[in-house]
């Protein structure tokens, strides 16, 4: 067994009632890296998650955190930001980040001497003797975070760090988040910001329906996927874009579409196509995006399983 | 236990620190003593005498009633100033009193009929005729007056009557093994008063720790928690922080209550004199009985909580669990009235109802030595087992979102493992 890993799991299965959540599920984040868990709703991963953190037990299969099975101990060393935010809106903001400090077993005077410098990254000195009913949602949002880090665990789950956010928020926030790489955490999110977790992950794993569907690293999947998406900015009616041959699906956004391309498709028939009847001002061949990737992949496992 | 002791603590600051918590316990004497104490003060206090006239139909017993109503006392003063009436024909003098009570110049007046010494009657007509003790008075002083006056026309010496009549007054006197003590039905009231507290403490601080769940799982602090603690040590700390506030409280009223005693002792109060004895063995078995009776049911109460997703959906669920105390309740007449029954001992040591009818037979007649043991060790392993079975719903119940569980699906969350 290998402890290069933070976070190993072997043929994981949990099921609830007859409905089973997550079906053998394997995988491994390397410790140090940046580690994305992505599924579309109902995919499993909140499951997945809370068996990391010994909330739920498994039915089958084995969790491994830092080389060790996952138990009481091992959650010490994580730190888990739920989907669902919770803290308790009456109590004092800094009453409350020490006791889930303590809770996780950081001594109240270790995270007390801890804390300012936390609250001051994050822009929320200010309001440490307020009540956190008191906070708007973004000040929630980073109060969570704090409690999430306070007991400086070596692996953090984060389900959905930047929802609530504004955009300085979240530039403050992605700073925050390389930081903690760059001093050996291990970071799991789980998002839908497509965007978020291609600028951030290292590795992916796609889950649906409880299984997985793709694992690797972010820059081996996007090779594996091919450069066959066309982007393409124009003026004019680009409706007979989509019935051109080779044309495999359109994405539109707003000021640009990308164009999925089939495997025989030869980009520069559709570049000539396109210049003769609009006024194009960009034309790009690139990697798909993990969004794309992502419809892509859930859709055809969906088609599969039906 | 290092990660039972934040919990602990964080529910019992955050509560006690609480303005309801403030408000509850200072207030709660307060407005309890004020309930009982202010009432009785006011009806015993009489307010200025009674200022009345006597139309007397026969003309001889005016000058009797009279001096008896003239000795009356209350709180030291005359009870009674007596006007002569209105000269006149009869209905003359009758319309002017009534003028006389109604625009105040007159209390009331009292009509003594011409049969009045034949058939005992007479009438009072009165502004007020709700003064009861007034009008007890009076009615007794024109009752002796006339009983009096048949006894001397028969002959007989009404004094002498009176003593050889005298009726006689029961005092009852407890008897505990520590000695005797006068009781004059304060002991009943008492035991009923101790019982409503306990009563009222136990649902309290359960329904404290329904909403207490409840909130914690409808705010979704509770998955932060378990990512941390085992739902089991949270249910505990829970349990425990919140019985302790219950606890202080009770400490806060004990100590006031003992202030009060030292200080109404020190101003001469008669009436706390006439309290029962506050023993050891009763603030201990209260605080035994308290704790016995919370944890019972508010681990009952943690197992609604996480069954549920909002207050609403409690109700329900939270009736059938509080419905032991009010039986309990409801048993005490026959408690109170047979503590050594059968049905009493019977009822006593059902560990549901344990907590209210043990502890109101030992404030009545301290029961069997190992009855009360018995009571111990069947309500505490009644709450081991309530522990358990409350720990397993609560572990899984408070992850649970959306439809509340049917019963069934409650039992199935009781016996699955993880």
């Amino acid at each position: 067994m290998s402890t290069d890993d933070a976070i190993r799991l072997t043929h994981v299965a949990k099921s609830f009632s007859g409905h089973s959540a997550v079906k053998d599920l394997s995988l491994a984040v390397p410790r140090g890296s940046v580690f994305g868990l992505l599924g579309p709703n109902g995919a499993g991963k909140t499951t997945t998650l809370r068996m990391v953190m010994n909330i739920l037990a498994p039915d089958n299969g084995t969790i491994e955190i830092l080389g060790a099975p996952a138990g009481p101990r091992s959650r010490d060393r994580i730190g888990y930001m739920p989907e669902e935010r919770g803290l308790y809106p009456r109590m004092v903001l800094e009453e409350q980040l020490l006791f889930l400090a303590e809770i996780k077993g950081t001594p109240r005077r270790e995270a007390a001497r801890r804390l300012p410098a936390w609250l001051e990254r994050l822009g929320l000195a200010d309001w440490a003797k307020r009540k956190v009913n008191e906070l708007s949602k973004g000040m929630q949002q980073k109060a969570q975070f704090i409690a999430t880090v306070l007991h400086e665990p070596e692996v953090l789950v984060l389900d959905e760090p930047m929802s609530g956010l504004d955009p300085v928020g979240m530039d403050n926030m992605r700073h925050v988040l390389l930081d903690l790489k760059r001093q050996g955490t291990t970071l799991i999110l789980s998002s839908h910001q497509m965007e978020t977790v291609e600028r951030l992950c290292d590795r992916v794993v796609l889950i649906d329906r409880g299984e997985k569907i793709l694992d690797g690293r972010v820059s081996d999947v996007k090779k594996e996927h091919g450069k066959n998406t066309l982007v393409l900015a124009f003026d004019g009616d680009g409706s007979f874009l989509a019935s051109l041959p080779g044309v495999g699906g359109i994405t539109h956004f707003g000021r640009h579409v990308e164009i999925r391309l089939t495997e025989a498709a030869d980009p520069q028939i559709l570049l000539r196509e396109a210049t003769a009847r609009l006024r194009v001002s960009r034309f790009e061949i690139v990697e798909p995006s993990l969004h794309d990737i992502f419809v892509a992949r859930v859709t055809a496992h969906g088609k599969a399983v039906a | 236990m290092s990660r039972l002791w934040p919990i602990v603590r964080r529910e019992y600051l955050e509560r006690v620190r609480s303005k309801a918590f403030i408000i509850a316990t200072v207030l709660g004497p307060v407005l309890m003593g004020g309930l009982m104490v202010i009432p009785a003060l006011v009806a015993g206090k009489a307010g200025k005498p009674l200022r009345l006239s006597i139309l007397d139909d026969s003309g001889a017993l005016a000058a009797p009633v009279e001096f008896q109503l003239a000795r009356l006392r209350r709180d030291g003063n005359p009870r009674f100033v007596i006007d002569p009436p209105p000269s006149g024909p009869p209905e003359a003098r009758e319309h002017g009193l009534k003028t006389a009570v109604i625009e105040g110049r007159l209390d009331g007046y009292l009509h003594l009929p011409a049969d009045s010494l034949q058939n005992a009657s007479a009438s009072y007509f009165g502004r007020n005729v709700s003064n009861m003790i007034d009008l007890r008075m009076m009615e007794d002083a024109v009752s002796d007056t006339l009983v009096g006056l048949r006894l001397a026309g028969a002959g007989l010496d009404p004094i002498k009557v009176r003593d050889l009549t005298k009726k006689v007054d029961l005092k009852t006197i407890r008897l505990t093994a520590e000695g005797e003590r006068e009781d004059r039905g304060a002991g009943a009231l008492f035991s009923i008063t101790l019982l409503m507290m306990l009563y009222t403490t136990v649902l309290m601080w359960g329904q404290a720790v329904l909403t207490g769940v409840i909130e914690e799982k409808s705010n979704r602090v509770v998955e932060v928690i378990v990512s941390s603690v085992t739902s089991t040590k949270l249910m505990a700390g829970k349990l425990l922080g919140v019985g302790a506030v219950g606890l202080t409280q009770f400490l806060v009223w004990v100590l006031s209550l003992a202030a009060v005693s030292v200080l109404g002792a020190n101003f001469g109060a008669g009436s706390l004199a006439h309290m029962p004895e506050v023993t050891f063995l009763l603030l201990a078995s209260f605080v035994l009985y308290f704790l016995l009776g919370y944890l019972l049911y508010s681990a009952l109460f943690a197992a609604v909580g996480a069954s549920v997703n909002t207050t609403q959906e409690a109700q329900s669920l939270a009736f059938p669990v509080f419905m032991p105390l009010v039986v309990g309740v409801m048993f005490f007449p026959m408690v109170l009235n047979a503590p050594d029954s059968t049905l009493s001992t019977v009822l006593s040591l059902i560990p549901l109802l344990t907590p209210l009818l043990m502890f109101l037979r030992i404030t009545v007649q301290v029961p069997p030595m190992w009855q009360i043991a018995l009571s111990i060790v069947l309500t505490g392993a009644s709450i081991a087992g309530v522990l358990w079975v409350a720990a397993r719903i609560y572990r899984v119940g408070i992850l649970m979102y959306g439809k509340r569980p049917t019963f069934p699906e409650i039992l199935r969350w009781v016996r699955s493992s993880g």
